[in-house]
């Protein structure tokens, strides 16, 4: 059964158009590179972010304090998902007008956006007691739950971003 | 028997088209796929770059190997039980394919030099100062970042090359 297809968009078909879009498109060799490198950066977010996202929950990692850890590990957690939405924006631009139309896409921007404000309540909230429990397990229940919601949150965008080649219209 | 006889032997039998017809297998063990390299790249990260003296330097070695040495042992695992299913249902795709065999190599290499040169570093006398190879140990860890990284851009290429 074909899911009900998004109206065409002008937008995307400019973007579709762009020189840049057509370039990696017709490449043979360009989108593969550069869906590479957006694999390799996110298995370095989601690993970088589930040792802090573990330490939250409670499990012990290579030191006691969770506002070093979060300190060692953020740096490269943020410069994984800057250069993860970077190829990630070449590639929609490939194929505007089809990533647009694909359901698990939508729901993955979607779903990284609700991380990102995840991620944004943990540092606004326990973030700010962090040295009331930094160097003690087990950790308080609003860490448990940040870490719990965090990981789970980014295992499903590896779920969903699977899916775009899986379903309409990329499949 | 050949491994394009053995590739449609398999490619015949009731398991590996269960795996390849049944819509959500393929993708869902994929995504398993890739939260296990997730693991080996973040466990990776952390002990290569303290190897490399970048990162949590103010941290023994061994106490940062000791943590996150049995993440990468366990999230190899979780790869070839993953990869096996993904091979099953599609065997020409792994076993025609060089990119899928150079991947092999590469996974091996990392997995020796993981064995080789990590477990020396969990014994209780071990001082990186005074290690055997010590002057190996940096250019080592950084080699140990790049061939996982090449062995995630072969894993992606073997789409590509059929």
């Amino acid at each position: 059964m074909m899911p009900d297809t998004v109206p065409p968009n002008a937008l995307m078909q400019t973007l579709y158009d762009s020189t840049i879009g057509t370039t990696i498109r017709e490449s043979a060799t360009l989108f593969p590179w550069i869906e590479s490198v957006h694999v390799l950066m996110i298995t370095a977010v989601v690993g970088t972010i589930a040792i802090v996202d573990l330490r939250l929950i409670g499990v012990a990692s290579h030191r006691r304090g969770a506002r070093q850890l979060i300190v060692d590990m953020l740096p490269f957690t943020w410069v994984a998902f800057l250069l993860a939405l970077i190829s990630g924006t070449l590639l929609f631009l490939s194929n505007a007008t089809g990533y647009y139309q694909s359901m698990p896409f939508r729901f993955k921007l979607l779903t990284i956006l609700i991380a990102g404000i995840n991620m944004a309540i943990f540092h606004m909230t326990a973030y700010r007691k962090i040295g009331d429990w930094d160097d003690r397990l087990p950790t308080p229940r609003a860490a448990k739950i940040a870490g719990f919601s965090s990981l789970t949150l980014w295992l499903v965008i590896v779920f969903l971003g699977r899916w775009i080649g899986y379903s309409y219209p990329l499949a | 028997m050949s491994v394009a006889k053995f590739a449609n032997h398999l490619y015949g039998t009731p398991l590996s088209t269960a795996i390849r017809e049944t819509s959500w297998i393929i993708p869902g063990v994929q995504s398993i796929h890739i939260i296990a390299i997730a693991g080996v790249v973040g466990a990776a990260i952390v002990m290569d770059l303290r190897l490399a003296g970048v990162l949590a330097t103010d941290e023994a070695p061994r106490a940062v190997v000791k943590r996150h040495l049995p993440w990468m042992w366990s999230s190899l695992a979780l790869l070839l039980a993953s990869g096996f299913v993904l091979g099953l249902g599609e065997p020409y795709r792994v076993l025609m394919n060089p990119v899928f065999w150079a991947k092999m190599a590469l996974v091996l290499t990392g997995f020796v030099l993981t064995l080789l040169f990590r477990y020396p570093i969990l014994h209780p006398d071990y001082r990186i100062e005074h290690a055997r190879a010590a002057a190996l140990v940096k250019p080592l860890a950084w080699a140990s970042l790049a061939i996982w990284v090449a062995v995630v851009f072969c894993g992606r290429w073997i789409a590509y090359y059929q």
